[in-house]
């Protein structure tokens, strides 16, 4: 609109005068360069620069990295996780791991690493991490904690192996802090003589009456006295008495999820009353309800980048790895299909998603996946 | 040769409309976002079984086939009003002051009038002239300014010459004496941002008008949908998109853009560059200050940076009839003084605040998975408290605030706390996070008259160099997506010169 008709409208002339005088004693906003950065830093930030300052050997398989800053670290719900990136042998690569110190020990963050079959990231870890090395990760993530509105004051945690990890957290944060709530604790293991803070739960168990310590041994020692077998809907039954007002909790191997999910949905507990914590994507993905039949693991396929270079895959694998195999760089957190940071766009060919992939509507319409929980299954084009 | 003709930087609302009408044209476009999807506040999450919906709430000025709104005509030039579904609601929206006030105005002039002249039957007369005066005014504001009559006048346009910086309070103080009734129909004010002592009447009869005649809209699969869909447009013509990719600096020599430099080190040029991320952002992060024009700075001086808002997302377990929501959009209010609401909107706390909840399964039962609903719990909070707070109390404020919230729905919903199944609350630091805005703010600077595109304009004064959003003008869906498009239309001319 021309400025001799504005001039015109009533109170036009006010307007100008207000603008006058705020331009004079208003606010110089080149002062504030980096502050946003600094704000968001304190809560979230996209990445942290952390130095192994301790390693501490919790089982024969087990050990916890204790990583700092050496100064400022953002504080977490017991129960998150944070992401590290890796370069291993010459291959940016990652993976997510629960917090296991608790939210109130804010000069570090703990880890605790088990070793996995074949587990490429695990077995560095594990074998060439040394203390005074520096790994990158992301700030603290995950909705796996306990909700103050959503969840009942007794928690039911079920670990099963390296799932304990998060429980820790919250149990450590429980017992150090005084907080008024009540846990149960089943943790399953395969032996008894590679069980994970074993000797710290039984501790606190004998001294704090409001948490319950409940061990499950697969394959039992002689001389072992506990559980043996399974978390079963049995055993849940026999400790917890009343099964209604409490929350359960989930963290283990998909294995676990398999056969401890039918038991507790059995006992009618409500499926809002079950959390469980994302953990990674299952081994052996062709044995996955909805896989074709007509495709191998070992199947070699290749994926173009659009405007790029064209790569080899694997049917087996997440195309998120093989692209870090191939020095292709995507953003990622969770890498269980949940958190959709590693969202590619499928432009041509088939990819497998296991169930529990969280996509949103518009991203399945328009042929978005999740890179960390996609399998290709024959030759793709992808947009990165 | 430049790499492309133009950078648009930000994947929101006005980045896409802009970068994709520009795609459309033939031009050598390219979008770049710094997070991993587009659409700014245009997008979702999933928790559980539910994805929630962001920040569309009621979608302004689309209207229908037999009678357009502004926006689908824009919507149809960049060719994807055919490729969305979009969902009429029936109503403008249901106000509550419990145990005051109870009222839903359907998306219907006469209808309304009659509902509010039956709730305040010793204003009848004044209700219905004053919808008159609202529709009366607003057809002078369409024809004197958005279809710029060459051959304006006070004598052609009478209301609007003395209206057009009027403010809303006076206006309803003007016609009304039931402060309930002035609230009934000023509720939309935080749509805007600022309260009607302050809120340009242009823009409550806009509001008014534009829902009323163009009804309020969602769409299916929400806000994600459409940016999904116009990033899908841009990729289609041509035009070339890089996520996860933040531009770090704006090239300028001499008084001109030549490209940006991405925080990965790669230098772009391009002879324009349209900006949709905030004024403060680019012209303070990405500019040097010896780059960035003295009349810039001074401009941004007499503008405040706007509202955020407190956010709790929540999935049900249950039909919104069981918890007693009947209409998508209610306002509840905790008073009928809208200075005191906004003042509340400048603490940290809850226990006083208005509040609106928008419940998307009402007018689209296929919005959650069968036998859920969803709804999202606004209101607007400004950020300055949250970034005084200590990192480490931060959670349980946030938790302490929502469960202030909660239990004032209570009031209004008894049952529903029992029935959520997931939820997730955004602070305005969620906000801040997520879209980079100094603030948290998706309404960019407080939307005073002093800052409308009447008095402040949105093409910066270095040669190239562009704005949209609602930074750069007005706040919202329509005013955003509308305001790419317009900003894509005035670096086609400059690109053809």
């Amino acid at each position: 609109m021309k400025t001799e008709i504005l001039q015109q409208l009533d109170g036009y002339g006010d307007v100008i005068k207000e603008i006058e005088v705020l331009r004079k004693y208003g606010y110089d906003y080149s002062i504030d360069r980096g502050t946003i950065r600094q704000y968001i830093d304190r809560l979230h930030p996209a990445s942290l620069d952390l130095k192994i300052v301790d390693i501490i050997e919790e089982t024969p398989s087990a050990r916890t990295l204790r990583l700092a800053s050496g100064g400022y670290l953002p504080p977490f719900q017991a129960g998150q996780y944070i992401a590290l990136t890796l370069d291993i042998g010459g291959v940016r690569t990652g993976r997510a791991y629960s917090i296991s110190s608790p939210p109130n020990q804010t000069g570090y963050y703990d880890i605790t690493v088990r070793r996995v079959e074949e587990g490429y990231v695990s077995s560095y870890l594990l074998e060439e991490a040394s203390p005074g090395q520096r790994i990158v990760t992301s700030g603290p993530s995950g909705n796996f904690f306990f909700h103050p509105i959503l969840h009942d004051r007794t928690m039911v945690l079920i670990a099963g192996g390296s799932g304990i990890t998060p429980f820790m957290s919250m149990i450590r944060e429980i017992v150090q802090c005084g907080i008024d709530r009540e846990v149960y604790l089943f943790y399953g293991n395969r032996s008894d003589d590679d069980v994970i803070f074993h000797d710290e739960l039984t501790e606190i168990s004998s001294t704090f009456s409001n948490i319950h310590y409940i061990p499950v041994i697969e394959k039992p020692s002689r001389n072992y006295k506990g559980l043996a077998g399974y978390i079963t809907a049995d055993v849940l039954t026999k400790e917890l008495r009343e099964l209604s007002g409490k929350t359960y909790y989930l963290c283990g191997p998909p294995a676990m999820y398999d056969f401890c999910l039918p038991q507790i949905e059995g006992l009618g507990i409500p499926k809002k009353k079950i959390r469980r914590e994302m953990y990674g994507t299952p081994k052996g993905i062709s044995a996955h309800p909805g896989w074709p039949s007509g495709v191998k693991e070992d199947a070699v396929v290749t994926v173009l980048l659009q405007g790029g270079r064209t790569i080899t895959a694997s049917s087996g694998e997440p195309l998120l790895n093989s692209l870090e195999r191939n020095g292709v760089i995507v953003p990622f957190l969770c890498r269980s299909g949940e958190c959709s940071m590693c969202r590619v766009k499928l432009l041509s060919g088939k990819v497998f998603q296991p169930e529990g992939v969280l996509l949103r509507k518009s991203d399945r319409e328009y042929g978005y996946i999740h890179s960390c929980a996609a399998y290709p299954l024959e030759d793709l084009e992808i947009l990165i | 040769m430049t790499d492309y003709d133009v950078i648009v930087i930000g994947a929101g609302n006005a980045g896409l409309t802009a970068a994709t009408s520009l795609a459309l044209k033939g031009t050598r476009v390219i979008l770049l976002e710094r997070h991993n999807i587009p659409g700014g506040c245009a997008t979702s999450f999933c928790r559980g079984r539910f994805e929630f919906e962001v920040s569309l709430h009621q979608l302004s000025g689309l209207g229908t086939a037999k009678s357009p709104g502004p926006l689908r005509a824009t919507l149809n030039s960049l060719g994807v009003l055919d490729k969305l579904h979009f969902v009429e609601m029936r109503d403008l929206y249901r106000v509550i002051m419990p145990g005051r006030l109870d009222v839903t105005l359907r998306a219907n002039r006469n209808e309304a009038v009659q509902e509010l002249q039956k709730k305040f039957p010793a204003e009848k007369e004044a209700i219905a002239s004053f919808f008159d005066f609202v529709y009366k005014f607003f057809q002078e504001v369409i024809g004197a300014f958005y279809l710029n009559d060459p051959e304006i006048s006070r004598q052609k346009y009478p209301l609007f010459f003395q209206y057009a910086l009027a403010d809303s309070q006076s206006i309803l103080d003007k016609y009304f004496q039931d402060p309930l009734l002035k609230l009934a129909l000023s509720v939309y004010w935080t749509y805007m941002g600022v309260p009607p002592r302050h809120l340009p009447f242009s823009d409550l009869a806009a509001l008014l008008f534009a829902y009323i005649e163009f009804r309020p809209f969602h769409m299916k699969g929400g806000s994600q949908m459409l940016s999904n869909t116009l990033l899908d447009q841009l990729l289609r013509h041509g035009g070339t998109a890089r996520f996860n990719c933040a531009v770090e600096r704006i090239l300028v020599k001499d008084g001109a853009v030549r490209g940006v430099k991405t925080e990965q080190g790669d230098e772009i040029t391009a002879r324009c560059v349209l900006s949709n991320a905030s004024p403060i952002a680019t012209y303070i992060e990405m500019m040097d200050r010896d780059e960035v024009p003295e009349p810039l700075i001074t401009q941004m001086r007499s503008s405040t940076v706007g509202t955020s808002f407190f956010t709790i997302y929540m999935g049900f377990d249950c039909d919104p009839s069981e918890l007693g929501i009947t209409e998508t959009t209610n306002f509840i209010c905790a008073t009928t003084d809208s200075d005191r609401d906004y003042t509340e909107s400048k603490r940290l706390e809850c226990d006083e605040s208005s509040f609106i909840i928008s419940c998307y399964d009402v007018s689209d039962p296929d919005f959650s998975p069968p036998g859920t609903c969803q709804a999202a719990l606004v209101t607007m909070k400004y950020a300055e408290p949250w970034l005084r707070l200590p990192p480490s109390q931060y959670a349980s404020v946030k938790y302490r605030c929502a469960e202030q919230l909660l239990a004032r729905s209570e009031e209004v919903f008894p049952g529903l706390w029992g029935h959520l199944e997931e939820m997730e609350i955004a602070t305005p630091i969620t906000h801040m996070r997520y879209l980079g805005h100094p603030g948290g703010g998706p309404y960019g600077f407080d939307q005073y008259a002093k800052d409308s595109t009447m008095f402040v304009s949105p093409k910066p004064p270095i040669v190239g160099l562009y704005g949209a959003g609602a930074w750069y003008g007005s706040a919202g869906y329509q005013p955003t997506l509308m305001s790419g498009a317009s900003a894509a239309r005035a670096i086609l001319k400059e690109l053809k010169a």
